[in-house]
């Protein structure tokens, strides 16, 4: 082999497979932490509000990112939100083909800077952007504290 | 400086707090899989220890047979040339007399490790390896050994198919 001719496979040569155990644990912050817990134990999102600049960010952080000033007033974000964009996954997050495509969506509130990314639940089909949507949350026992404690996004005008 | 402060910022959380689930968490594992190639020249290389031999690669323009064998010479700043066969006897160049085995526990019997130029190689090129048939008191620089070689059905194709360097014995080549 010249050094101007390319290995393209090396596994044809010895080599050695493995894998990386990075595992880690992330917490979710002091503004996250105040976001899952009322997901978990009310089955609510939850805002925060900066009122020097007039705006509430979802998901909650601790600053103000135009100001810089401490946010530490929490509010309601509306049960009814927007579909802001819409994509159809064909495979999971390790490159799996799902049986059946999933729609996901960003999905913003009124009056609410930012918005969450979930499931639609709903035919993907039928996903578009700009379609009313409802939080779906699981049963209080089946929540957690974390993002999977909401089910989805249903369309609003669905029967509860 | 740190000792005039008492109380830092933040929140402060042990291990058990999480394991607990004093606050909401991600635990994750990411796929993190990879495969590391030997490449061309160690290929041969390991190859070759398992037939019981150790292998070089020749430079034509600089002379030079480079121990462990690479395809490409760094002194001439080109790819070399071809594949020699080279000995399984040596000099010890450097040694260590470890009190510590591979994962630093201490031991009393001490491991004799170090580096050992190749016969048929260019000057001062070898291996590191482990030392044995010897003391601590009878190791030194310039020792003549051989290479002690496991039974071929027990060799994997890695370095350890030599289990160590032993002296040379008076009358062998």
């Amino acid at each position: 082999m010249t050094f101007l001719e390319r290995t393209t496979d090396a596994r044809r040569f010895r080599h050695c497979e493995g894998d990386i155990e990075a595992d880690y644990i992330y917490t979710s912050g002091i503004a996250g932490e105040r976001f899952f817990v009322a997901l978990r134990d009310d089955g609510r999102l939850v805002a925060v509000r900066c009122d020097a600049c007039d705006l509430a960010y979802l998901p909650p952080r601790m600053f103000c990112e135009r100001c810089f000033s401490e946010l530490t007033t929490y509010v309601d974000v509306p049960r009814e939100g927007r579909v802001a964009a819409v994509t159809i996954a064909r495979v999971d997050r390790s490159g799996e083909y799902l049986a059946t495509p999933e729609a996901w969506a960003f999905v913003t509130f009124k009056g609410i800077h930012g918005g969450l990314v979930h499931r639609l639940l709903i035919d993907p089909e039928r996903a578009r952007a700009g379609m009313a949507v409802r939080v779906k949350v699981k049963p209080r026992d089946a929540r957690v504290g974390a993002i999977t404690d909401i089910e989805g996004f249903e369309p609003a005008g669905s029967p509860k | 400086m740190t000792a005039r402060i008492s109380k830092w910022p933040g929140v402060e959380l042990s291990a058990a707090d999480l394991y607990e689930g004093k606050v909401t968490s991600v635990r994750f594992r990411p796929d993190a899989k990879y495969a590391w190639s030997a490449g061309e020249a160690m290929t041969r290389f390991l190859e070759e220890l398992q037939a019981g031999r150790l292998i070089a690669r020749t430079c034509h323009k600089c002379e030079r047979i480079l121990f462990p064998p690479r395809m490409f010479c760094e002194e001439c700043f080109r790819p070399n040339d071809e594949w020699t066969y080279i000995h399984d006897t040596g000099t010890i160049e450097t040694f260590s007399v470890s009190y510590l085995d591979k994962d630093a526990k201490r031991i009393t019997e001490p491991i004799l490790v170090g580096v050992v130029s190749i016969d048929g190689a260019s000057p001062k090129m070898g291996m590191m390896h482990y030392f044995g048939e010897m003391t601590k008191d009878d190791i030194h620089i310039g020792m003549r050994v051989k290479a002690v070689w496991k039974l071929p059905e027990e060799r994997r194709g890695s370095v350890l198919d030599i289990r160590y360097f032993r002296p040379l014995r008076e009358g062998e080549p």
